[in-house]
This record gives C-alpha cells, structure tokens and sequence, in this order.
C-alpha cells in the first residue's frame, strides 16, 4: 500500500540510533551476556550470529525488556529504555516488535486477531476498554491488519485460527503482528530455526521487505553464516556473551570464522542444523 | 508501508473484499442489543419476583449475626465422641463412594470416548445416558437409596457413587478424546492391537487426569457428605441437623471448624499423593 511521502519522512525523523552500552546479564555464576557495546544507525539490517548459549537471545530479549539487564544501559535514539516501567515500558516494546522462534501466535484465536494484537499498546481509555471487552478494534485497524496480510499474501486466512496455518504461515503472521506495532526496529530472534528451508527464505525476504521498504532497524538472530550474509548489512557475531566480530559481511570470511570459533565454517553449519532439529521438535510436540 | 494510517477509501475497499473482518453489521448488532435488553429484563423480573429487596437482605444480616453471636465460642459439647465418628463415617462414605465411582468410570470412559468407540449410536446413547445419571442430584439419591437400602452411611456410599460415575465418565472421556493421536500412532506402527494401543498409547496420557479429578471428588465429596447426613444417609450431618434443630450454635461452630480442618487435610494429602504418582 501506497505511503504519502510527508509520512515516511516523519517516521524517518522520530527513529534514531539504538545503542547498548556495557550490556551485561548473569545467570547465577554464568555470564549470558558480557558487556556488550553496540551501536545500530536507524535503517541497517543487522545478523547476530553465534553458537548455541552464546547469548544472542538474551541480548535480543533484553532490548525489548522480556529479560532485565544486570546491568549496563540501552539507549534508544538518546532516550534511556533501560529502567522504563507501566506505560512507558509498554510503548518502548510497541516501537521494537519482536518476532519469535516459535511464531508466539495465539493458536486458538483467528489470523487476523492475532495481527491486531500488535494494535493493543495504542488504544487509549475508552478505546482500551472497548479492544478488551469485545476485540472491538476500528475499521482502519483492521483494514490495516488485512493489508499487512495481504502484503505476505495471507489475506485470505485472516478468518481461520492460527493453528489451522503452517509454521512458514504463522511466521508471517507473525512479522505482520509487529508491522502493526508500527515499530521503529524489529527483534528477530531465530525467526527461522523452525521452519524449512524454503519457508525459511519467504520469511528471510519478509523481513529484508520490511527493511528496505518500511526503512526499519532489523536486528535478526541467526546461526546459519550463509543467511545472515546474504541479508544482512552488517554482522555480529557472538561468543561466550561477548561480540568478538563486528563488521561487513564481506569481511566475515571461513578464516575469520576459524579464528573466532575454532571449527571450520561447514562444522559451524552442521551443529546449527542439529541444534535446530533438537529445538524444534520438542517444541512442535508440546504445542500440539 | 504496510502498516501505515488508512484512507477511508482504502478501509472501504477492505471492506468491500472481506466484509467478515469488520465484525458484525448493523442487523446484527441490532439483534444482539434486543437480546441483551430481554436478558435485563428477565433478571429484574425475577430479582423482584423473587423479593430481592435491600430491606430483606438488611434484615437477614442481622439474623445472620445473631447466629455468628451464638456460635462464639465454638464448643465440643458433652456427645463430641459422636461428633468424632460421624466425621470419620463422613470421610469413609466420601472416600468409598468416590473410590468406586472412579472405578467404573474408566471403562465407561473408554466406551464413551469417540477415538476408541467408533460406532456413534451407540456412544450418542451411552453419553445421552451420563447426561440423564448427571441431571439427578446426589441428595435425590440420598434420598432415594434411604428408601431403598435403609438409613445409614451405606446409602450416602451408593448416592455419591452412582451420582459422580456419571461425571467422572464424562470427564474421563473427553480426557481420553484430548490424548495426543501421534504417541497412540507410535503403539500402532511398533504393531500393538486395539487394547495394546489404549493400555501403553491412551491410558499412560489420560491416567495423570482421571487421578487428579478422582482426589478432587474425594475432596469435594467429604464436603457434600454432610449434606447427605441431613436426609438420613449417614455421618456428620446428622450431627449438625440436630444441633441446629436444638439452637447448640456453638457446637454446630465446633462441627464446622473440625470439617474445615478435615478437607484442609485432604487436600494437602491428595497434593502430595498426586505430586508422588504424577510428578510435577
């Protein structure tokens, strides 16, 4: 759908830069996440690569608050998000959606509810009471929701539950929750892991979709090198809770993978499929 | 962008394309508005009818606190060894009839479950069957077995029993019905019949829930079985009938706080036993 040019401009000036500084998270004696600085310009698409328990989901899921940091600070376009609490904290998630492994959709609720769930942080008083009696959200809200969907070509499922849906489905659903956010990034954390490979790459494109058109900061959880090269603007790559690379795809070669992971490229790749196998199955059994 | 503002022609379009995803139209509204405005009507209708007034419920307060007045401080009273056995008569009433109604609701639970009964006549009846044993009240069996076997606690046994067989039959059923096909499919390829497939596929997923509801009725039921003692079927609502027909409020209190204590008791029991065989 078309957007008037006074809008994006808008939205382009109320962005502004995400920065972690010293971003630290322990587990009882583990260190998931190890002072980590970091400075993400508004518009870049970046990979976070790294093992498994290198702590690119806690980072993710600190940035939107899911996990409390132990310490250090997130600064979002010069604002502290570190501390935010009620409201405050509900409009920092609002602006950084998040896509997850597992889709998180709500199985037992239609496609196009789910979408609109990504409306809730902006309904105020009257509104909010209306959206949670009755899911009573306005026409152009759901107009919205069904251009989203029809942006991914999902229009067509709004009416039918979640769970009727396949995983590469749900995903987009998913992404279309957060589009509805109207976020300023979107936290990608392992948006692939549980889908196939060619559902893996309508979801991949999805996302670069809503990179290069919406211009919004992604940051991607990924634990496949050709992926995250092949999307991604820049990369960091993870290790034992610290970035140990940071830089242009380009310069993520097999030696410098080597080097930061003592195993060669093609290993790296293989115990991501294994672990992806072992972390997706379980998991398809407890939804069912 | 996608998930930018809309122009009213856009929202129009939308509508247009998929009328469903805009909620209900006027007609509808309209008819769902008269539905609620008949629903009011009908419950202030029958709050009056019914005499709900303020004055009434004022008034009941103040002999609800005469009562309260009464039965401060609880007191065992002279007969409290009788007291003593009517609650042990209860408990043991409770736990016998639950003990067999949860017995022969796994059967009947099999047969009434639709993915191990596929002939649907004869599991729309057996349900149809449940339904009728499950509209009768347990004090009309009470009631009923009083006549028949004669007062005491072995009418209060068969009246809880033969009232839950039908609810835990049920329960158990659409426990069996929610058991995940994929595990049952496991028995099946590795080449186990039809009782193979329900003893180590079903049986092992839905066994957690048929215990769980089982200690709940347990609980539950040592609570009705004081009722069951008011028309004549034996344990502790004998005790507190009479007591009220006397005006001992104070010892009808003793009676309450000593139940109280009971199923507070039971319930820790049945926790720990669940956690035991269950885990978790």
């Amino acid at each position: 759908m078309p957007v008037p040019a006074k809008d994006a401009a808008a939205w382009m000036g109320a962005r502004g830069m995400l920065e972690l500084q010293g971003l630290t998270r322990r587990f009882g004696a583990t260190l998931a996440v190890d002072h980590v600085n970091l400075e993400v310009p508004a518009g870049q698409m970046v990979g976070v690569i790294g093992r498994s328990g290198a702590g690119k989901s806690t980072l993710l899921r600190m940035i939107n608050r899911l996990a409390e940091p132990s310490s250090g600070r997130i600064l979002a376009g010069g604002r502290d998000v570190t501390a935010l609490q009620g409201r405050a904290l509900r409009e920092w998630r609002r602006d950084c959606a998040m896509v997850f492994q597992q889709f998180n959709l709500v199985q037992r609720l239609d496609v196009l509810t789910n979408v609109l769930i990504g409306r809730l942080a902006w309904q105020r008083g009257w509104r909010a009471a209306m959206v949670l009696v009755g899911a009573r959200f306005t026409a152009e809200e759901r107009a919205m929701a069904l251009a989203a969907l029809d942006r991914f070509g999902l229009a067509e499922t709004a009416l039918q539950r979640a769970e009727t849906l396949s995983g590469g489905q749900q995903q987009r659903v998913a992404i279309c929750r957060a589009l509805l956010q109207q976020p300023r990034l979107v936290l990608a954390d392992e948006p692939i892991a549980s889908l196939d490979p060619r559902n893996a790459q309508v979801v991949m494109d999805a996302l670069r979709d809503v990179n290069r058109r919406d211009g919004l900061t992604v940051l991607v959880n990924l634990h496949h090198l050709d992926t995250a090269r092949e999307y991604c603007d820049r990369i960091v790559a993870m290790q034992a809770g610290k970035v140990v690379f940071d830089g242009l795809p380009g310069a993520l070669t097999a030696e410098r993978v080597r080097a930061i992971y003592g195993i060669s490229e093609q290993e790296f790749a293989a115990e991501a499929e294994a672990r992806q196998r072992a972390a997706a199955a379980p998991a398809r059994l407890a939804m069912a | 962008m996608s998930a930018a503002p809309m122009s009213a022609a856009d929202v129009a379009a939308w509508r247009a394309r998929m009328p469903g995803a805009f909620g209900r139209d006027g007609r509808a509204r309209a008819l769902r508005l008269l539905g609620w405005a008949a629903f009011l009507l009908w419950l202030g209708w029958a709050l009056w009818h019914f005499g709900f007034t303020p004055e009434r419920l004022w008034n009941g307060l103040s002999g609800l606190a005469t009562i309260l007045r009464l039965m401060v401080p609880p007191s065992p009273g002279e007969l409290w060894v009788d007291i003593l056995q009517g609650l042990a008569e209860s408990v043991a009433m409770a736990f016998l009839g639950t003990f067999i109604a949860a017995l022969i609701a796994v059967p009947l639970g099999f047969l009434g479950a639709g993915n191990v009964v596929t002939n649907t006549l004869f599991r729309f009846s057996l349900r149809r069957v449940f339904d009728g044993f499950r509209g009768i009240d347990q004090l009309i069996w009470a009631l009923a077995f009083v006549r028949a076997v004669g007062l005491g606690p072995l009418a209060g046994v068969l009246a809880i029993a033969t009232a839950d067989v039908a609810v835990l039959a049920k329960l158990n059923a659409e426990a069996i019905e929610n058991a995940e096909r994929r595990q049952v499919e496991g028995v099946t390829a590795a080449g186990g019949g039809f009782l193979a497939r329900l003893r180590f596929g079903v049986l092992p997923q839905v066994l957690p829930v048929m215990l769980a509801q089982a200690l709940y009725f347990f609980e539950s039921n040592t609570r009705s079985a004081a009722i069951l003692g008011v028309v004549g079927a034996g344990g502790i609502g004998l005790q507190i009938s009479e007591r009220i027909r006397v005006r001992h409020w104070d010892e009808v209190a003793f009676i309450i706080l000593l139940m109280v204590a009971t199923v507070a008791a039971i319930d820790w029991l049945s926790a720990r036993l669940r956690r035991r065989m269950i885990g978790g």
